[in-house]
Order: C-alpha cells, then sequence, then structure tokens
C-alpha cells in the first residue's frame, strides 16, 4: 500500500505553491505508507541550467564526496550553486555537453553516490520517513513552480531506503519522473531485457521500470500520452501511476482498477491522489472527485 | 437532531458517538466536516437518518442493516459494503465496489460509480445515475441493478439471478450475459423506482424508459456440461 499525489496549476503562474499543495497532500495520505516519503516539483528553469540532486550516500565521509563531486564538475559547466543538505547534494549547472555524461562522470566517484535527479525544471528529495520530516529537511514547502507529484511508501517488497524510495527519476532521461501504487509482476522480465540493451538499474524496487519504460518509449519518438497509453499492454499487475516531466502531468490504471486513484480537475488546477482525503486536505470543497476507471489514461499540459 | 463535528476525532470517536447518540434516541445524525474519511457509519443496524455533509472514503455504511444514509460529496472504495437494509444515497460519484456484495436495502449513486459496482450483491436494488465502470454485477446473486448511463467492459459477468438494466451503452458483456427484452412490468418497474430514487432521470430524452436494456445471465454457466467445454474455456 502506497500513495500517490500530483498537482498542477493551469493558470500559467509560474510560482505557484507547487510544494505546500504536494507536501499537504502527501501528509494527508501519510498513514498509507509511514517508510518513506518523496516529492518530484518542477520549475522553470534557472537561465536554461540543469538542477542536480545528488545522494552522497552513508554519512561517513559525504563531506569528501561531496567536495570532490563540486571540484569534479566544474570541467562539464559553469557551476551556479552547490549546497549539502543531508544526504543530499544539489547542484546547478549551465552544462556544456551531455547530460549522460555529467551523471556517469559523478557516480564514478564513489558506489554509494546516485543522481537522485536531473533537469531543466526538475527536482526530486526522498528519504526514510514521513512527509514531516521530509519538510522538516529539505523545506518542501517553500518550493514554488508549476506542478509535482509525491508519493508515501509502505514497503511490501524491496528494502527500505533513500534509494528505493520514490519518486524515481528516469536515470539519464532529463525532468522525467514517476510514482507508482501497485505491484508490476512482469518486472523482472522487462528488467532483463533493458538490462540486455546496457540499462542500468539502480534498486530492486519493481516501480524504477516504469521511469526506464516511459523514457525508452519517449526516446523512440512517441508522446507523452502515447507512451502512458502503450504502458496498460506492456506493464502486467497492478498500477496507479503518476509520471511527469517539464511540459506534462499524467496517470495511467491498470486494466483490472485493482488501485485506487482518484482526480479532479477545475479551471485553476488538476489534484490526482491515491484517496479523496489528500485533495479534501489540500484543497476544501467546491469541486468533484471522481475514481479513475480501468485503463484510464489522462495527460494535462503545464 | 444531533450533529456530530468530525474535526479533531478519530474515526472509532466518531463511530462510538454515533452509537451513542442512537442509544439514547437520537434518530437523525448530521457528520460535519467528514473530509473522505474511512470508516464512517458502519454497521448501523437502527432505522436512523445520518447525513454526512461532505464526501466520504472508504467503506462508508458497510454493513449496515436499516438506517437511510445521506452523503452530500463522493463516496470511496467499499460504499455500502454487506449491507442488509436500508438506503444509501451518493450525491456525488461513488469509488470501486460500491454495494459489492449487499444483502438487501437499496444504493443510490447519483453521478458516476467505478469499477466492480455490485459485485456478488446477493440482493438489495442499486441505482446509478450517471455511468458505471468495469466488472459491474460481476457474479451477482439476485436483486436488482439500475445503471441509467453507460457501463464499462465486463459488464454482468457470471451472473445468477441479479437483473440488470442499462439506460446507455454497454461498453461490453460479460460472459454468459445476455439482453433481454424488458416486460411491460419491468418498464413500470423502472418508472417507479427511478420517479422515487432518481426523479431528475425520469423523463430524461437521454435515456427514456422505454430505450433501458435487460440484462440477464444466459445460465450457460450455472451447470458444468462437458458437451459445452468451448463457452467454459472463454469464460475462464
Amino acid at each position: 500500500m502506497c500513495g500517490i499525489v500530483g498537482f498542477l496549476d493551469k493558470t500559467q503562474n509560474r510560482n505557484a505553491p507547487v510544494g505546500k499543495t504536494v507536501l499537504t497532500m502527501l501528509t494527508a495520505l501519510g498513514v498509507r505508507g509511514p517508510d518513506s516519503a518523496g516529492v518530484a516539483l518542477y520549475t522553470p528553469p534557472e537561465n536554461g541550467a540543469f538542477t542536480l540532486q545528488v545522494k552522497l550516500g552513508e554519512l561517513d565521509g559525504a563531506a569528501e564526496r561531496g567536495t570532490s563531486i563540486a571540484e569534479g564538475v566544474k570541467a562539464f559547466g559553469s557551476v551556479q550553486k552547490v549546497k549539502t543538505t543531508a544526504e543530499y547534494l544539489r547542484l546547478v549547472i549551465d552544462l556544456q555537453g551531455e547530460p549522460r555524461v555529467l551523471t556517469q562522470f559523478i557516480e564514478s566517484l564513489d558506489e554509494d553516490i546516485e543522481v537522485v535527479s536531473m533537469g531543466r525544471e526538475l527536482e526530486i528529495v526522498k528519504q526514510v520517513g514521513t512527509p514531516q520530516n521530509l519538510d522538516a529537511t529539505h523545506g518542501v514547502s517553500t518550493f514554488l513552480g508549476t506542478h509535482g507529484i509525491g508519493h508515501t511508501r509502505l514497503s511490501t517488497e524491496s528494502r527500505v531506503d533513500l534509494s528505493h524510495s520514490q519518486p524515481f527519476w528516469a536515470h539519464n532521461y532529463p525532468d522525467l519522473a514517476i510514482v507508482h501504487n501497485g505491484h508490476i509482476t512482469n518486472y523482472h522480465k522487462l528488467r532483463c531485457i533493458y538490462e540486455q540493451r546496457g540499462v542500468r538499474f539502480y534498486t530492486e524496487n519493481d516501480s524504477e521500470i516504469i521511469g526506464v519504460y516511459l523514457a525508452d518509449q519517449l526516446s523512440q519518438g512517441l508522446t507523452f500520452k502515447e507512451a502512458l497509453d502503450a504502458s496498460l499492454a506492456d506493464l502486467d499487475g497492478s498500477f496507479s501511476y503518476l509520471a511527469a516531466t517539464e511540459n506534462y502531468i499524467g496517470f495511467a490504471k491498470d486494466p483490472f482498477a485493482f488501485k485506487p486513484l482518484l482526480f479532479t480537475e477545475t479551471d485553476d488546477y488538476v489534484a490526482v491522489a491515491t484517496e479523496e482525503i489528500a485533495i479534501r486536505a489540500a484543497f476544501g470543497d467546491g469541486y468533484e472527485v471522481r475514481e479513475a476507471q480501468a485503463k484510464d489514461v489522462a495527460i494535462w499540459q503545464t | 437532531m444531533a450533529d456530530i463535528i468530525c474535526d479533531g476525532k478519530t474515526t472509532r470517536d466518531i463511530n462510538a458517538e454515533i452509537k451513542r447518540l442512537i442509544a439514547n434516541g437520537e434518530t437523525d445524525i448530521c457528520m460535519r466536516n467528514p473530509v473522505a474519511r474511512h470508516n464512517l457509519g458502519v454497521a448501523i443496524l437502527q432505522s436512523v437518518k445520518l447525513t454526512f455533509d461532505g464526501s466520504v472514503g472508504y467503506y462508508c455504511a458497510g454493513m449496515v442493516d436499516g438506517p437511510t444514509v445521506e452523503i452530500k460529496g463522493s463516496a470511496g472504495w467499499g460504499l455500502a459494503e454487506s449491507m442488509m437494509g436500508g438506503t444509501v444515497t451518493v450525491e456525488g460519484n461513488a469509488g470501486n465496489g460500491a454495494a459489492a456484495s449487499i444483502r438487501g436495502g437499496t444504493v443510490v449513486v447519483h453521478s458516476d460509480a467505478a469499477s466492480r459496482l455490485g459485485v456478488s450483491m446477493k440482493g438489495g436494488l442499486i441505482i446509478v445515475g450517471g455511468n458505471c465502470g468495469y466488472m459491474a454485477g460481476f457474479m451477482a446473486q439476485r436483486g436488482t441493478m439500475i445503471v441509467c448511463g453507460d457501463t464499462g467492459e465486463a459488464f454482468a459477468d457470471s451472473m445468477y439471478e441479479a437483473v440488470c438494466f442499462v439506460g446507455g451503452n454497454i461498453a461490453e458483456l460479460g460472459n454468459d450475459a445476455i439482453i433481454e427484452q424488458p416486460t411491460a412490468e419491468d418498464l413500470t418497474f423502472l418508472e417507479s423506482t427511478l420517479s422515487q430514487h432518481l426523479p431528475s432521470r425520469v423523463g430524461n430524452s437521454q435515456a427514456p424508459i422505454r430505450n433501458f436494456k435487460k440484462v440477464v445471465s444466459g445460465r450457460k454457466l450455472w451447470n458444468f456440461d462437458k458437451d459445452e467445454r468451448s463457452v467454459w474455456r472463454e469464460a475462464l
């Protein structure tokens, strides 16, 4: 049992209180999954630069790893910001060259290091513990932007740590993130196919495959909507998932409607959540909420 | 009339308060600010009126026998599950598994119901003003389901003696479900039932009563017959 939420501001406000809204929804769903909490939030880019959230790993030696990353990345472009918060190093870099080359360099510095998110608009923070703790560490509620997704986890299959928490960035596909409630039963088969093609998996969490899958579909030229539609046939098992890019937010629900997912859309915003309790907590009254049907796919553009 | 302000109370507190008020003779109770919380108003066995002035979460009015429950918002999964008697009305939409396994009573959803509406119902009456999702009426044994709008796929799959009426389109009939011509008696029943529970629907040119389709079991799956293996192969 996990809780997922999504929010998109429809008023062209580039400074909507995305962090506060997603956090409020997530907090209301906290009882669904006390293991970990995370958010993927989108804000217009700082001068077209890339923002990276990098997991430094074990506290012992984290500071040194942070320093060597900050030094090393100077070779890839002009570094605009560097800040360490808890287990994370946040970097803003005016990247010259391929994003993939930069993430590969950073992760080559130490096996504990993982680039948790990378994108012109995307930032992911996630950690073991409650949504409230996530806010206390990262100040999520002050984040302004256009849209975001969030996740609160009750682990059923894989270990409880930062890397196995959600949202998942689709590694090496800038700005694409997913949150998932359910269980992808053809995970091992799909993972095997992607590994043969050289894709690296960072966790043993079946949800990670969704980001990898969508990145693959988008790379092949499918639109965001087409990629989500295709997933209904290619992913097996139970899923309600949300995916987001710099331009879109969308959800897909499996053909058996195993997992809950509700949404509401007004003139001003779109809100999606595992339970209505999350939407009511963030938006009060005055709109209609409905459960998505089996095989439903819906997307919204920023 | 008594009010229960839900803010700051645990679910257990609210349900205990409902029961305490009923024990003290209260017959009309309103829950204020339920904000889509779960498991409210369950296992109420008296003929009282319960009103929720907003949306409710999962399993609202489950296992009840007798009350008249009004929900002035939407309902989550498992609305009125396993209810024995009474009436449960939702002004908005209902989540998956609404009125699953009911044995009696009436469940009215003014707008849409999601997947698995009335699965395994063993009696009672379900009325949906809008559309219903996938697999409604699966293995329904007795009772009546009326859907004024469209249905999802696998509608009325593997039913026993339940009877369904559909005003709109059926996306796909389930295994062994067949469409029958409604009788004059059926149309009278629909007219009077909808007039009582969903008056806005009656006379609606979008779905006149005479256009309702009646869906019942084809009875091919009731008894195993080895000469009809192909029927079973498809069903399973």
